[in-house]
C-alpha cells in the first residue's frame, strides 16, 4: 500500500518528461557527439581514419591537399580521433540528433579551402 | 609460503609427471600445462582442494592442435588455467560434467567452436550456432577467415 | 499432482516477457515444469572473431559494444588484461575513477533491473517510479563520460577523462537523492503485498546447488554465498576501499531484489568513499601499439556477476585470441535448476532473476536477427537482400 500515497501525490506534480520534438534537453559539458574536423589544423596524417574502430572516417588524398569524409552513420561517438589527433583538429560538437532517411546525407565532407 | 606455490606444490606432488608445466605468473594466477589423459584425474583433485567453480572453458587454436583452458576459481580468488592440448584432426577429450555439472554450457560453445567431442557429454545439440549451420564447419578455428567463412555461407545461398 | 501427459511450449525468441531474443523450450505437465532446454545465440554478432581482425585500442570500444549496460565492466576487463600483457601500472587516481565509473554503473544495472522484476510481476507502477529516478545516475554518467550508455572511460593505461572538482557536489547530490529513494524502495518492496506473493518462495536455488552449477554475482550472493571478485581478486582500487558484501540467506527471487537493493546502497557509500580518497595525479601512461606475446586472465565483478577475459597475444598489433565469459551465461544451468518444478506463470519473473542480459552472453558467429538464417550481415549483401525485395515488389 505504500506506493498508493506516493502515486497519488504525482498526480499534482508536473510530469518529469519532456515533450521532446518541441522542448528539448541541452546535453551537459563535454557530451560526445558528431567530430568536427578544423582543415586549417589537420596537416593529413590519417590517423585519425587508420585508428577509428568502426572505419568511419576516410581520407581522400595525402599530406595537406588531403579532404576528409566522415560516414556520421558508422560512428560510434567514442571520440578516439579527437584524442589520437596530434594537431587537435578534431573537436566533439554538441548535437545529438543525426537520424536521416537516407546514409548519403549522412556523410560530412570536410575540404580545404583553396 | 604463498598460496599459490603451496598449491603448484601440491599438484606437482600428486601428478607427477602428467604435468608439464607450472608457473605463476602473478598472484593469484596459476597456469598448469599437464598431459591430455590426466585431465579428468586433475579436474577431480583441484575441486577436492577447493577448485569448485569453473569460470569457463576457453578453446584456442595453436598451430599443431587446439589447446584447452579449463578456468577454475578457488573460494573465486585464485585462478587456475589448466591447459592441455587436442589433435586438430580428431579432438577429442572426456566430458567433466560429472565432476562439475556447471560445465555443462561451456562444452557445448568449445564444441560447437572448434569442433571438439567431449565424450560423454549428455547433450552436444547446437547452442549457438543456427540449426541450418554447415557440418564440420567450426567457426573460430584459424583456417576460417572472414571471408572464408563469407564466402561459404553465401555460395550456398546464391545455389538455393 | 502429474497428469501423465507431457506438453512442450517453446517460450522465445519472441515473447513479451524478454526485451531479448532467447529460446527456451519447457516441458510442462499440468502447470508444472519438469524439464528446461536453453536455446542461445540469437544475438551473435561474431565479436570474439572481430577481435583478432582489429588493433588493440580498437578492441577497447568493440568490448564496449558487447554490452549496453556493462559496457564499463567489459571495458575495465579488457584493458586490465591488456595492461597485464603489458606490464604497465596504472596510476592511482585513474585506478579510484575506474571504481566510481564501475559503480554508477552498478547503480544504475541495478535501478534498471528492479524495475524490470516490477514490470514482470506486473507492478507497473512502480516500474515508472524506479525508472525515474534512474535518470538521476543516468544524468550523472552522462556528466562525467560524456554519455548515457557506452562511457568509454577506460583506455589501456588508465583513463580517458577526468573527474573535475566542479561537479563532484553534482555528484554527491544525486547520490544523496538516490539514497533515499532506494531505501524508500526498499521499504515499498518489504511491505507490499503485490511483490512479496509473486517473488517470495518463487525460484529456489540451494547454495550447494548455486556452488555446483557455478552461479556467479547477485545470484549466487542471494542463496547466501558470500562471493565477489571485488573483495577476492581486487582489482583498480577496490583493496583499498572498504565495503560490505551484501548476502541473502532466502535463495529466492524476493532475495534477489534485497540482495541488488542492499548492493545499490553499498555502491553509494563506495563512491562517495572514492570521491573524498581520490588522490591527485596523472590520469593514463603512454603505452605502446604492439603487444609481447603471452596470456592474461582477467576477471572483473560486472553488476551481474564474474566476467572473464583471456587474452592470447603474439606480439604484433592485434590480440591473437579472446575470450569472453559473460555472467549471464554462467548462470544459464543455476536458471535452468530453478525453473524446475516451479509453475509456468512465474517464468517469467525467474528468467528475469538472475538479471539476465543475452547480448553480452552470445557473442560470436554470424546471426541475421530477422530471417534467423545465418549470414553475415555486411553492409553490401544486406543491400542486396533489400533490393531484391524491392524488386519482388
Amino acid at each position: 500500500m505504500a506506493i498508493i500515497v506516493e502515486a497519488i501525490k504525482h498526480l499534482f506534480k508536473r510530469p518529469v518528461t519532456l515533450r521532446y520534438p518541441f522542448e528539448k534537453e541541452a546535453p551537459p559539458k563535454g557530451f560526445r557527439g558528431r567530430p568536427i574536423w578544423d582543415m586549417h589544423r589537420c596537416v593529413g596524417c590519417g590517423l585519425c581514419s587508420r585508428i577509428c574502430p568502426s572505419g568511419a572516417i576516410e581520407m581522400i588524398g595525402r599530406g595537406h591537399e588531403a579532404s576528409i569524409k566522415h560516414y556520421v552513420d558508422r560512428c560510434l561517438f567514442c571520440g578516439q580521433c579527437s584524442e589520437s589527433c596530434p594537431r587537435n583538429a578534431i573537436r566533439l560538437m554538441n548535437d545529438f540528433e543525426h537520424a536521416s532517411y537516407s546514409r548519403d546525407s549522412m556523410i560530412y565532407e570536410y575540404k580545404r579551402e583553396s | 609460503m604463498r598460496r599459490e606455490d603451496k598449491i603448484t606444490a601440491e599438484m606437482q606432488e600428486k601428478l607427477k609427471e602428467k604435468i608439464i608445466a607450472i608457473e605463476v605468473p602473478r598472484e593469484r594466477r596459476i597456469f598448469a600445462y599437464i598431459k591430455t589423459e590426466a585431465l579428468k584425474e586433475s579436474i577431480k583433485f583441484l575441486k577436492d582442494i577447493g577448485f569448485k567453480h569453473l569460470s569457463t572453458i576457453t578453446g584456442v587454436d595453436v598451430e599443431d592442435g587446439i589447446e584447452l583452458i579449463y578456468h577454475l576459481a578457488l573460494d573465486g580468488s585464485i585462478e587456475l588455467s589448466l591447459r592441455l592440448k587436442v589433435q586438430k584432426d580428431d579432438p577429442r577429450v572426456p566430458t567433466i560434467t560429472d565432476i562439475i555439472p556447471g560445465a555443462v554450457l561451456y562444452e557445448r560453445e568449445v564444441h560447437e567452436m572448434f569442433g571438439v567431442n567431449f565424450e560423454g557429454h549428455p547433450d552436444l545439440s547446437p547452442l549457438i550456432l543456427p540449426e541450418e549451420w554447415p557440418r564440420n564447419i567450426y567457426p573460430l578455428r584459424k583456417k576460417h577467415t572472414l571471408e572464408h567463412l563469407k564466402n561459404l555461407i553465401f555460395k550456398k545461398e546464391d545455389g538455393e | 499432482m502429474s497428469y501423465g501427459s507431457m506438453i512442450k511450449v517453446p517460450f522465445g525468441p519472441q515473447h513479451p516477457a524478454l526485451k531479448e531474443p532467447e529460446h527456451f523450450l519447457f516441458e510442462i505437465d499440468g502447470d508444472i515444469i519438469v524439464n528446461v532446454k536453453p536455446r542461445i545465440g540469437y544475438n551473435h554478432r561474431g565479436i570474439e572473431k572481430a577481435f583478432e581482425r582489429r588493433t588493440y585500442i580498437q578492441n577497447i570500444y568493440l568490448a564496449e559494444r558487447i554490452c549496453g549496460i556493462c559496457s564499463d565492466a567489459h571495458t575495465t576487463c579488457y584493458t586490465q588484461a591488456i595492461e597485464e600483457l603489458l606490464d604497465v601500472e596504472v596510476p592511482p587516481r585513474a585506478r579510484y575513477i575506474r571504481v566510481i565509473v564501475a559503480e554508477l554503473e552498478r547503480i544504475h544495472s541495478h535501478s534498471l533491473w528492479l524495475g524490470i522484476a516490477a514490470h514482470e510481476i506486473g507492478f507497473d507502477t512502480l516500474f515508472m517510479h524506479l525508472w525515474r529516478d534512474r535518470e538521476a545516475v543516468m544524468d550523472v554518467l552522462e556528466l562525467v563520460s560524456g554519455n548515457r550508455v557506452h562511457y568509454a572511460m577506460n583506455t589501456i593505461g588508465g583513463v580517458r577523462r577526468e573527474i573535475a572538482s566542479e561537479i563532484i557536489p553534482k555528484i554527491i547530490g544525486s547520490l544523496d537523492f538516490l539514497e533515499k529513494r532506494t531505501k524508500y524502495y526498499m521499504k515499498v518492496l518489504r511491505s507490499e503485498q503485490t511483490v512479496l506473493k509473486r517473488t517470495v518462495d518463487i525460484g529456489v536455488l540451494k547454495p550447494e546447488d548455486a556452488v555446483e552449477l557455478c552461479a556467479v554475482g547477485p545470484t549466487l550472493r542471494a542463496s547466501g554465498v558470500k562471493n565477489d571478485v571485488r573483495r577476492d581478486d581486487p582489482y583498480a582500487a577496490y583493496d583499498e576501499i572498504p565495503f560490505n558484501i551484501v548476502t541473502d540467506d532466502g535463495c529466492d527471487v524476493f532475495s534477489r531484489i534485497l540482495v541488488r537493493c542492499g548492493e545499490i546502497l553499498e555502491s553509494i557509500n563506495m563512491i562517495r568513499y572514492a570521491l573524498d580518497h581520490m588522490p591527485s595525479g596523472m590520469l593514463r601512461v603512454r603505452v605502446p601499439m604492439a603487444v609481447k606475446p603471452g596470456e592474461a586472465v582477467s576477471r572483473v565483478e560486472a553488476p551481474r556477476g564474474e566476467l572473464i577475459h583471456y587474452v592470447k597475444s603474439n606480439g604484433s598489433t592485434r590480440p591473437e585470441r579472446y575470450k569472453v565469459r559473460s555472467p549471464t551465461l554462467a548462470n544459464i544451468p543455476a536458471l535452468c535448476k530453478m525453473l524446475i518444478g516451479q509453475h509456468v506463470a512465474d517464468i517469467p519473473i525467474i528468467l528475469a532473476g538472475i538479471d539476465p542480459c543475452f547480448a553480452c552472453m552470445d557473442r560470436l558467429v554470424f546471426v541475421d536477427v530477422k530471417t534467423n538464417k545465418k549470414k553475415a550481415l555486411d553492409f553490401e549483401s544486406f543491400r542486396k537482400i533489400v533490393r531484391k525485395q524491392r524488386e519482388l515488389l
